[in-house]
């Protein structure tokens, strides 16, 4: 398979990563509801928009999603947003820490709270309370920062479902 | 509409929701957020949740795109059967707030609540007929393990006589309440009438 990291920037991930592609059963299904697919799309674009200038960065998002992939776990996207960090040249040394699920010891407070906010919310989101919040503030998130970081969290909880049951369906084959 | 359901601490009464985290002021909102709200939902502006959530109008945009077209889209899966589908969800994640709002549109949809004392019950062995049934199952399993999801979780369903427009209807509508329900349990709390 070509490197997703080389898609136009207009491709639909989930086409892409699930292989929906024009032609096969799923493709007139899911694009009957196409308002959902450029929606879902659109959401996906502005999380992971290169030219983030403010607020969280492109890696700590980018590292966000591989965690929350690897938790639920999905490998498709796990290895999708692997390989989007791996662009970024991240760290090794933490990506270790992250796949070890070692977040305690990144040595870096605020990446350690966010991801810590990422286990509570994609495991056991009840019980995500305003103290988790106050962990976020502590470790110096803003407002807006903090709500762009539930929006993602929960933006991939929707994300990872909706390619599981697509990916079901697809495997389902024709009714 | 009927007396309200109260089981196991979820409720179909209307409830109210406050924020954790400071909301925008309108006054000083710039005339994107403005926008957005006024996009989003009829009562955004006196809405402490869509109030929390300008504070991203961008990202508030494509989710609230996102949630109507999945819930209010004509044709396809019923209008009732995303709302139950919702609301199993919202009872599997404790998210009292949402499984309010959605056990109340069922009702409204409906004009029954029978299967919404079940769902508070016990969602396990929720659903007035096997439709139902086959419904709520399949709502539980995306939402508890997606990573286990395959081709025979779908079979029931088609069984019971979905097309796969109404699956994919359905499993929306099931995923947008992973995200609604993380945006209502994390950002904030609902608020008991009396």
């Amino acid at each position: 398979m070509n490197s997703i990291v080389e898609q136009p920037a207009d491709a639909d991930v989930l086409d892409n990563l699930l292989v929906i592609a024009p032609g096969s059963h799923l493709h007139p299904v899911r694009h009957a509801r196409d308002k959902v697919v450029s929606a879902t799309q659109g959401s996906h674009a502005l999380f992971f928009n290169a030219q983030v200038q403010d607020g969280l960065s492109l890696s700590e998002r980018l590292l966000v999603a591989y965690y929350a992939s690897r938790l639920t776990p999905n490998e498709r996207l796990a290895g999708y947003y692997l390989e989007q960090l791996n662009a970024l040249k991240i760290d090794q040394a933490l990506l270790a820490k992250v796949d070890a699920d070692a977040v305690e010891s990144l040595g870096d407070p605020r990446l350690q709270a966010i991801l810590d906010f990422t286990r509570t919310l994609i495991l056991s989101p009840v019980e995500g309370d305003q103290q988790a919040l106050q962990v976020l503030q502590q470790a110096g998130l803003t407002t807006a920062e903090i709500v762009v970081l539930a929006q993602l969290i929960a933006f991939l909880s929707y994300q990872v479902r909706l390619a599981a049951g697509l990916s079901a369906l697809s495997a389902a084959g024709v009714a | 509409m009927s007396e309200p359901i109260r089981v196991n601490g979820f409720t179909s009464e209307v409830l109210g929701w406050k924020a954790w985290l400071p909301t925008i002021d309108l006054g000083s909102a710039t005339p994107e957020q403005v926008a957005v709200l006024e996009e989003s939902h009829p009562q955004a502006k006196v809405s402490d949740y869509y109030l929390t959530l300008a504070h991203d109008p961008e990202i508030l945009r494509q989710r609230s795109l996102a949630f109507n077209a999945i819930m209010y889209a004509p044709g396809g899966l019923s209008r009732a059967e995303r709302e139950l589908a919702s609301t199993v969800v919202s009872r599997i994640n404790r998210c009292v707030y949402c499984a309010s709002v959605h056990a109340q549109r069922f009702e409204q949809l409906a004009k029954r609540n029978d299967v919404i004392a079940q769902i508070f019950a016990d969602p396990q062995t929720a659903g007035t007929t096997d439709r139902e049934k086959a419904i709520v199952q399949f709502a539980i399993d995306l939402t508890l393990e997606p990573g286990a999801l395959g081709a025979s979780n779908v079979q029931p369903l088609r069984d019971h006589g979905l097309n796969d427009g109404e699956v994919l209807d359905l499993i929306h509508a099931i995923a947008i309440f992973a995200w609604a329900n993380r945006l209502m349990l994390n950002l904030g709390e609902p608020v008991f009438p009396g």
